[in-house]
């Protein structure tokens, strides 16, 4: 790595030496290929959320304006709503201009047209023409032809994600289908290969696990192909945390198990025996059919047959590892409903997850942001923080939750009802856990602060917002990471705790912490696995975050010496 | 840029003055919610450092010199005073102007270690300063600190490399390479090679010589180490609890000290010569408090050249020695005495253990002759104190035995040429100079 070579930015190089890289984009390409109906259904997904989002933000403006026009009077009530829909247009346009000026290629439009003066003044310009155009482009798409052209195009192309979303995939249900009868001569029909539906329902998870650990490793390969290829620095300080977290062995066990949660999440659909829908959700409107005693053929509604096989310690139960008399298979038994246990668990992680991240992620940021903020300005900002914060700690977590939970419920609000509970919940834990987050991540934060190339920084005149990002943000962020992973596994417990309450998430979204409560009278009879196996994940997901944040403080702190700080937050996570 | 420096450097003369402060302050924690004493560690200070010299800053740690030189790059808000930089008072700028002139002016910190971002390549962490400034296209800028690598003596293919990957004294060329990034005018270095190996010094003081000479640079070089300064400074200040105590040339404040305080310091560097004499001046105690500085010259409660009060001529050394301790104590058992937890402690009884008046005039002056009307003064100071009135003994002790130097801080006097100035009483009619005080105890 010498001398010419250096200048080259990651292109030239890859276009120097192409073909580790070509090597493993073609793998990349083949495993895309192979769950492309997965991923593009699940860009429709993330493009349904969006487009929620954006819709409730464009619908700010007219809500303001529809209440001043309410306030006042007559005519002068319906002008200044206008004014105000106007005003508050042009303000949101505002608070984006600034993200699309990040994005434009070349930089300031003022200094392309040569206007000349301070910073600040191109920096406004640059505002002005910005918010400008938008708003231009906006009135276009509300008040002309042009908008409803962009909507059909757009629609097109939903449409064209949407049929490439219904394609087959290689860990898709219909590949490898184990629903199916038995059939009177003993053989089985309509699953995969004839086998029987444990068999087809076995290969299933292994395609799946297998899949996504090809995926995994593929993804190293590709840090290693970079790191050794194309990488200009021979050596980076990375490179020694991820050499300790490899030869971290609880650290390894802990991801292990993370790793099959996330996959039992994102793949919850395809891994149960049964199709959600069909078996949880709608059940008096979906039918199947099984080989009755008399040796006919016959169709019944799921609903139906799950009366006959609930789990409720008679002899209706269907244990772990068994088929029911319907010949379902049930590898985890039936739920205290009759539903299939393994598939409802499968749903349960994917909201356990989602109200995991979407909480850690949101009380991260907070945590994060007000962090480097209070650190690097301290005075009057750190006081109010503080006090904030204490406030917040000074009641008992779990009871705030409740309250908060029961607040909204009790309100029927609106947000209460996303997710059946879920996103509240997610909102609820992010406000009431970044306290704890911040003041872990504050002694790190302050003494960064303090740091000589932050004076340094300053010394030649850099932006604070930058200096934050660039100077503190990396110092802090590994702390953060080590914590957010540890409060994980808190989340989960306290979501778990309130649903096992009835105050979490509420039927049907499948949560672990109800189905244990579901199952808790049963623990004594046949049907003690409803309680059992989900009580067990739970543990055992809750000891992998925590094993997973033990590793990353080890990894990128050497000389902690194990338990303490961590330890302690871990422990007050758990409420 | 460098050319047009090079072209006004020649063309004005040695003389012109680059950086003026006058009458600079740095307090700390002066705007707390219940004011209180602020800590003082810059008060007061005034002297001019001239383009293309290398002015030094010695003084003992605490001293407040780091501050001063921190005051002047703005990375400290001073508290008064005025700090010109080519005629423009720098300590009211703002925004942009301050973003501008912040290219001019640069620092390099003492410690290496903490002072480079090690989670950024050597390319970036000298690069960020162009950035800042947008300095022409990123393609130009790579090429420049390539170029600057190389002058510091790194090579160009240490770009993409760590700091982690780096000695103390390659971090610290590194520091030098972004300080120079900008091509400032002035740089501060603060003590920019006292954590470094003695053969790794010489290697970064000349590297800063010969930068000097290439680039035209004004130095204001900190340091405790006054050897080096010796050798690398042009001029030479020394503070003394956030006062300037003597400025001047170099080589003369080296060989004639003015101040008594210079003498203290100069006298503890060691001479590499078992058989010379030790000319050592030994101070006594610490030095005070910078939240509470002794009044008038604030050097008295260490001074070993202290001007005896004119009403006791014969008051022998050893007395007066023991009295200025007394002072010292006397105004330290009256800010402890006086705080809110000392009478809460006293009221329930569990104050600690500081000894009685009379155990420390038994301490001080038990073995000493004490002529009987210095003693009938003592009597009177220590009925005060025993009776907690430590602020009537204190002024009764000023009253009596203050003399000058406790009366009004000293004024800055040109010693010798109008180039060198010192703060003493000893400089005005009718005190012997320091110089005579010193030459008059050494025979014996």
């Amino acid at each position: 790595m010498k001398g010419a070579s250096e200048e080259m930015r990651l292109h030239d190089r890859v276009r120097s030496n192409p073909r580790p890289a070509i090597v493993w984009a073609v793998g990349v390409a083949i495993l895309v290929l192979l769950e492309l109906g997965r991923i593009a259904d699940g860009l429709v997904r993330a493009g349904d959320i969006t487009r929620i989002v954006l819709s409730l933000i464009a619908s700010v403006p007219l809500w303001v304006g529809r209440n001043v026009a309410a306030e006042l009077p007559g005519s002068i009530g319906m002008l200044m709503g206008n004014v105000a829909v106007i005003i508050t247009t042009a303000l949101l346009m505002l608070v984006i201009a600034p993200l699309i000026l990040r994005l434009l290629p070349g930089g300031s439009i003022a200094d392309r047209h040569n206007v000349t003066n301070t910073p600040e003044y191109r920096l406004a310009v640059d505002l002005v023409v910005v918010t400008g155009l938008l708003l231009v482009g906006f009135a276009a798409l509300a008040y002309t032809p042009v908008g409803a052209l962009a909507d059909a195009m757009s629609r097109t192309i939903g449409d064209g994600v949407r049929t490439v979303g219904h394609l087959p995939t290689i860990t898709g249900r219909e590949t490898i289908p184990n629903e199916g009868h038995r059939l009177p001569d003993g053989g089985w029909a309509g699953t995969f290969l004839g086998l029987s539906p444990a068999w087809a329902w076995g290969i299933r998870v292994g395609v799946i696990y297998g899949y996504a650990f090809v995926a995994l490793a593929w993804a190293w390969v590709g840090y290693t192909t970079y790191r050794s290829y194309y990488r200009v620095a021979d050596w980076t300080p990375r490179d020694d945390s991820i050499n300790r977290m490899r030869r971290h062995w609880w650290g390894l066990f802990g991801l292990t198990v993370v790793f099959a949660f996330v996959v039992m999440a994102i793949w919850a659909p395809s891994l149960g025996p049964v199709d959600i829908q069909h078996n949880h959700f709608q059940p008096y409107q979906h039918e199947f059919t099984y080989l009755s005693e008399d040796g006919e053929v016959e169709s019944i509604l799921h609903g139906s047959a799950n009366l006959d096989t609930r789990s409720q310690g008679g002899a209706s139960t269907v244990g772990i590892w068994s088929y029911d008399q319907y010949d379902r298979w049930a590898p985890l038994g039936t739920a205290t409903n009759g539903a299939d246990l393994f598939t409802v668990l499968a749903f349960g992680a994917r909201t356990s997850l989602v109200i995991g991240l979407v909480s850690i992620g949101l009380g991260t940021m907070i945590a994060l942001a007000l962090s480097l903020i209070t650190a690097y300005y301290k005075g009057l900002i750190d006081v109010l923080t503080v006090v904030t914060s204490d406030a917040i700690i000074s009641i008992p977590a779990f009871l705030f939750v409740l309250l908060i939970s029961v607040l909204f419920q009790q309100a029927d609000h609106p947000i209460a009802d996303v997710y059946d509970g879920g996103l509240l919940l997610a909102l609820i834990f992010a406000a009431v856990y970044w306290p704890g987050l911040w003041r872990s991540i504050r002694g790190p934060s302050l003494q960064v602060a303090e740091g000589e190339w932050v004076d340094a920084a300053r010394s030649y005149g850099q932006r604070p917002m930058t200096i934050m990002r660039k100077h503190m943000a990396p110092y802090v962020a590994t702390y953060i990471l080590i914590y957010a992973s540890l409060l994980l596994g808190g989340i989960i417990i306290a979501t778990a705790a309130l649903s096992f309450l009835g105050l979490g998430v509420t039927h049907p979204t499948p949560e672990w912490g109800r189905i244990v409560d579901q199952g808790r009278s049963y623990v004594g009879t046949s049907a003690w696995h409803v309680s059992t196996v989900p009580g067990l994940m739970i543990v055992l997901v809750v000891t992998g975050f925590n094993a997973l944040g033990d590793a990353l403080r080890d990894a990128i702190d050497p000389e902690s010496t194990g338990g303490g700080a961590a330890d302690a937050t871990a422990a007050g996570g758990g409420g | 840029m460098s050319e047009q420096l090079q072209e006004r450097r020649t063309a004005d003369t040695d003389s012109e003055t680059l950086v003026e402060v006058r009458e600079l302050r740095t307090y700390y924690e002066s705007n707390r919610l219940f004011g209180g004493n602020p800590v003082k560690a810059v008060d007061g200070v005034s002297f001019d450092i001239r383009r293309g010299e290398t002015l030094g800053l010695v003084g003992e740690s605490g001293c407040g010199k780091t501050t001063l030189g921190r005051t002047l790059l703005r990375l400290e808000r001073a508290t008064g005073g005025t700090v010109r930089f080519d005629g423009r008072d720098v300590t009211k700028l703002a925004g942009t102007e301050l973003k501008a002139w912040r290219r001019n002016a640069q620092i390099v910190f003492q410690d290496p270690d903490s002072s480079l971002n090690d989670r950024m390549t050597v390319g970036e962490i000298v690069r960020e300063p162009l950035d800042v400034h947008e300095w022409r296209m990123p393609g130009d800028r790579r090429e420049r600190v390539r170029e600057l690598l190389d002058t510091v003596g790194l090579h160009p293919e240490h770009y993409y490399r760590y700091p982690h990957q780096f000695s103390g004294g390659q971090r610290q060329r590194i520091n030098i390479a972004r300080t120079l990034t900008l091509e400032p005018e002035f740089i501060v270095l603060d003590e920019p090679v006292s954590a470094l190996d003695v053969s790794v010094q010489a290697e970064i003081i000349n590297l800063l010589e010969d930068l000097q000479d290439e680039f035209g640079l004004t130095y204001l070089f900190i340091a405790h180490d006054l050897s080096v300064v010796k050798h690398i400074s042009d001029r030479v200040a020394v503070m003394y609890l956030g006062k300037l105590m003597e400025i001047g040339p170099t080589e003369v404040v080296f060989t004639e000290p003015a101040n008594p305080y210079t003498h203290a310091l100069l006298s503890a560097i060691p001479v590499p010569d078992p058989t010379a004499a030790d000319g050592r001046i030994r101070l006594h105690g610490t030095p005070p408090n910078p939240r509470h500085p002794p009044s008038g010259c604030v050097f008295k409660t260490r001074c070993p050249m202290r001007i005896k009060p004119a009403d006791y001529p014969d008051m022998p050394d050893a007395v007066w020695d023991a009295i200025i301790l007394l002072e010292d104590l006397l105004a330290e058992r009256e800010r402890m005495m006086g705080t809110i937890g000392w009478r809460v402690r006293e009221m329930i009884g569990r104050t600690p253990a500081v000894g009685t008046i009379d155990e420390i005039y038994a301490e001080l002056f038990g073995e000493l002759d004490v002529p009987a009307s210095v003693e009938s003064v003592l009597e009177e100071i220590a009925a005060a104190a025993r009776g907690g009135n430590h602020g009537r003994a204190i002024e009764r002790l000023d009253d009596a035995f203050g003399g000058p130097c406790s009366a009004d801080a000293p004024a800055v006097e040109a010693v010798g040429t109008d180039t060198r100035f010192s703060r003493c009483h000893r400089h005005q009619e009718p005190y012997p100079s320091p110089r005579a005080v010193l030459e008059a105890q050494s025979p014996e």
